[in-house]
């Protein structure tokens, strides 16, 4: 068994390493300047640097939190630089054969042949390498559906009236710290607009992919449902590794109209830092959907990378009827740390809420579900059931809950249990006692605690996840 | 900081003279804590606009009052009377003393992160130490009463610790008749093998400003049964820990709120799993009706090495009108693998089907819901081991009930 961790724990980030593609990259620090320079490179119109410029004023005046049970180092955000873009940008590729041939070889490394995606899948690919969104794919097909999936900062030139209509409106500006930052500097991310009463043809996807060394990353992605139509979105990112730490402080906000629903599944496998937690991603998202009347909106996610995470999807359930989804597999091993869950809005009558989350720690990690479900006194017969289940692999990692229950509407009912456990000795003597070994067995129990959230993925993500999983915690029982 | 706090640190420095250095660490601590806002975590929910504003004031001379007699308990009586010790108990059974002497205890079982803890360590002038001595079996209850008159303030400290296979009940009694404001902290170290019975009530609180805590250490193989009933005031917050310092410890909490009118109810409870094998079952229940608000924090800690931990805690919550709150947050937070540990939370209203089911059988609806709420209160109530203590407070509970049905 010792061999076996001994085995696991020297295995190497597989996603990790770093392609060299020229890029034109800001010099690091941040100034109204910077933001200025941000603005021009992407040729927004005045109100988006206003907007830019009264997020960081406010941005200034705000304190970084400290409320997460996560402890790193002081971030200076004076040694980023925030913008970075491939330089072969400049020549606009028109198709895949004009995009410069080692994004190409990256995106293999990592498993995603776009064509072959393409062809197979049938899935539309907003590719973001570093800031610049460099290729996207099947926009005749989803053009003729009526959809619009694109990058936000192509967005702000074709759709302003919607960018304009929808940005901040589920995120305002001075949410939380992150956001702020991120409403200051974003460079790109994807716009998604889904007409009323269309079903997307496809499901769309991005992969998100930090590159260039020490460049944060602020991707802000906006997806607004209209009414009567449905979504899935995939997300998944990873990253090359590097010594040090970087910050990445994404906004996605969902708008799911009158009878819209929205389904936002995610896998993050982010470099989680070396074995001392040297040298990870901190990522510090701030994502958020609100649904009107009969709409639904469903967060799936399974995160498995970054040293320090800091994230909670959440629906604000405005419209009566509304649903919001919640459902979470976040596994931390070695130095990573967790802190993670949803908030639950209730407003409208008869709101529906569902929170699944579980965390498995190993190593020496910190695992945190912190949530809050709040049900306002016009959340007539709402109901909210909440189920955080932590597994520990290990006697030196940690499994928190911290759920915040707020009530004040007494028709509506509010459940919450957590329960804490460890892969027993029990299962693991029964599994070896019909052959299977321990690697395996593990792989079993775990694959078996985490069914109710992967059966909630997209088939090729649930794959994904699965395999993810797996490869995380090999070694990480004895 | 507010100018209650600033006062309160005016008086402790002209008394500091004959401070130990325990109160003088806490005088130190004291001037550095900031006054708990919306933003502090731990008073997230519980506003001190009644502290800020309070008219309270420290007595010279204690006023004349009496406890609540109890019905068929025969008790030993220790009395705080607008926060002085008026009396103690007259002939002490063999093996337990009574004493006013600052205790190495003092301040060793109260965690050092609440404001006002620290001001009940500078301001609590009488500190009365309980010792039931090793082998010895106290069969009368003692009763501490914290009594205040109308417009009084005051502060009061007990320190008891039971020798190993020691056994006591203690009943605190926290009485305050019109606007008071008080801090109660008492302190538990329960010896190898002992076993403390504690009830702590507030049921007589009109407008009071309560603000205490019960801290309880427990040593080797040491049980803890404690019963915790309170209605809500202007302001009422209460804080247990229980500490399991000592392997195969044994603790079982259960608490009671019921919250009308525009009362505020606070019950912060943290249980700290120190060593290997111990054992914790919190049962807390509460109503807020009317414009109340009820905040409860459950915490569970499992230290890295309190392996075979069993912890378990569950808060269930009615609400009552659509004007009240409730606000629930059970924590766990573990270090150790081989622990069995699990919370639950609900808030609801009373069952529909079940006023449905006794309105068929002619039961009014007023008197369907009394009779549940009286019964998912009940359940706990029933669980108290001195039957004479629970045959006392049922018709304290019937009535409270009784008034928030008139609303």
């Amino acid at each position: 068994m010792t061999e076996q961790i001994d085995k696991a724990l020297a295995r190497e980030y597989e996603a990790g390493f770093v392609s060299a593609v020229e890029s034109e990259t800001f010099e690091p620090g941040l100034n109204e300047d910077v933001i200025r320079r941000i603005s021009e490179v992407k040729g927004e119109p005045e109100w988006m640097l206003e907007w830019r410029l009264n997020a960081f004023r406010v941005w200034q005046e705000m304190e970084e939190p400290d409320w997460a049970h996560v402890d790193y180092p002081k971030i200076d955000f004076q040694a980023i630089s925030y913008y970075s873009a491939p330089k072969s940008m400049k020549d606009k590729p028109k198709s895949l054969d004009e995009v410069d041939p080692e994004l190409l070889r990256t995106y293999e490394k990592l498993g995603i042949p776009l064509v072959e995606q393409q062809m197979l899948a049938g899935v539309a690919v907003d590719a973001v390498f570093d800031s610049v969104s460099v290729v996207t794919t099947f926009r005749e097909k989803l053009e003729e559906a009526g959809v619009i999936f694109c990058p936000i900062s192509e967005a702000l030139h074709k759709y302003p009236d919607l960018v304009k209509k929808y940005i901040g409106s589920v995120v305002p500006t001075k949410d939380n710290y992150f956001a702020a930052l991120n409403c200051a500097v974003f460079t790109d991310g994807s716009f998604v607009y889904i007409p009323k009463g269309t079903r997307c043809p496809m499901e769309l996807s991005t992969y998100f992919r930090i590159n260039e060394q020490n460049t944060g990353q602020f991707e802000r992605t906006l997806i607004v449902a209209d009414e009567g139509s449905y979504v899935s979105y995939l997300e998944g990112c990873t990253a090359p590794q590097r010594d040090e730490n970087q910050l990445h402080a994404a906004v996605v906000e969902l708008v799911a109209l009158d009878d819209a629903e929205i389904k936002y599944s995610t896998v993050q496998n982010w470099y989680p830092g070396d074995e001392e937690g040297k040298g990870g991603i901190y990522n510090f998202v701030t994502k958020r959907g609100i649904c009107h009347t009969n709409a639904k909106i469903s967060w799936t996610q399974v995160e498995t990378g970054s040293s320090v995470t800091w994230k909670y999807p959440s629906c604000v359930l405005k419209g009566d009827n509304s649903v919001g989804e919640f459902y979470s597999v976040a596994l931390t091993r070695g130095r990573q740390q967790a802190d993670t869950g949803t908030k639950m809005i209730h407003l409208g009558k008869n709101t529906k809420s569902t929170i699944i989350s579980k965390g498995i720690s190993a190593g020496r990690s910190n695992n945190s579900y912190r949530g809050l479900v709040r049900m306002n006194p016009g959340a007539e017969g709402a109901r909210n059931f909440t189920q955080c289940d932590s597994l520990l692999i290990g006697d030196q990692c940690g499994a928190h809950t911290f759920p915040y229950v707020e009530s004040r509407n007494p028709s509506a009912i509010i459940e919450h249990e957590a329960t804490t456990s460890k892969v027993s000795d029990d299962q693991m003597f029964l599994c070896q006692q019909r052959g299977v070994d321990p690697e395996k067995a593990v792989s079993m129990i775990v694959n078996g605690f985490c069914k109710e959230v992967f059966k909630e993925l997209p088939m090729e993500f649930a794959v994904e996840a699965g395999k993810l999983l797996e490869i995380s915690l090999e070694g990480s029982v004895g | 900081m507010s100018e209650w706090l600033q006062q309160a640190i005016a008086r402790a420095d002209s008394i500091q003279d004959g401070f130990s250095d325990q109160r003088a660490a806490s005088l130190a601590l004291l001037k550095d804590t900031k006054w708990p806002t919306r933003k502090t975590e731990a008073w997230k929910y519980t506003p001190l606009r009644a502290v800020e504003r309070t008219t309270a004031v420290a007595k010279e001379e204690p006023a004349e009052l009496a406890p609540v007699a109890i019905d068929g308990v025969d008790f030993l009586e220790l009395t705080f009377i607008d926060g002085q010790l008026i009396s103690l108990p007259e002939e002490l059974p063999e093996g337990l003393t009574v004493e006013m002497q600052e205790s190495t205890l003092f301040g060793s079982i109260k965690p050092s992160r609440h404001v006002f803890g620290l001001v009940n360590d500078v301001l609590a002038a009488d500190v009365a130490v309980v010792t039931v001595a090793e082998g010895v079996s106290i069969a009368q209850p003692l009763r501490i009463n914290n009594l205040l008159s109308e417009g009084s303030e005051g502060h009061i400290r007990v320190v008891v610790e039971l020798k190993a296979n020691a056994s006591l009940s203690v009943i605190e009694n926290g009485e305050g008749y019109g606007a008071t404001l008080a801090t109660a902290f008492t302190e538990y170290q329960i010896g190898a093998q002992a076993s403390l019975e504690h009830y702590r009530f507030a049921l007589q609180v009109d407008d009071n400003v309560a603000i205490g805590g019960c801290h309880f250490k427990l040593l080797e193989e040491a049980k803890l049964n404690s019963s915790i009933i309170g209605f809500g005031s202007a302001l009422q917050r209460i804080d247990t820990d229980i500490i399991h310092a000592g392997e195969k410890a044994d603790a079982k909490l259960n608490a009671i709120y019921l919250l009308d009118g525009q009362e505020l109810f606070d019950l912060h409870a943290t249980v700290e799993h120190e060593v290997p094998n111990c054992t914790t079952e919190e049962n807390i229940r509460g109503i807020a009706a009317d414009r109340s608000r009820a905040v409860f924090n459950g915490r569970i800690h499992i230290h890295r090495d309190a392996q075979k931990t069993l912890a378990e805690l569950n808060n269930r919550n009615l609400l009552m009108s659509n004007k009240a709150e409730i606000n629930t947050k059970p924590e766990l937070e573990i270090y150790a693998d081989d622990v069995r540990c699990a919370h639950g939370a609900t808030v609801a209203e009373i069952d529909k089907k079940a006023l449905y089911y006794l309105q068929t059988r002619g039961v009014s609806r007023s008197q369907a819901q009394l009779m549940l709420s009286f019964g998912f209160i009940n359940e706990l109530i029933d669980q108290m081991p001195n039957e004479a203590l629970a045959e006392w407070v049922r018709p304290i509970i019937r009535d409270r009930f009784a008034q928030m049905e008139v609303k």
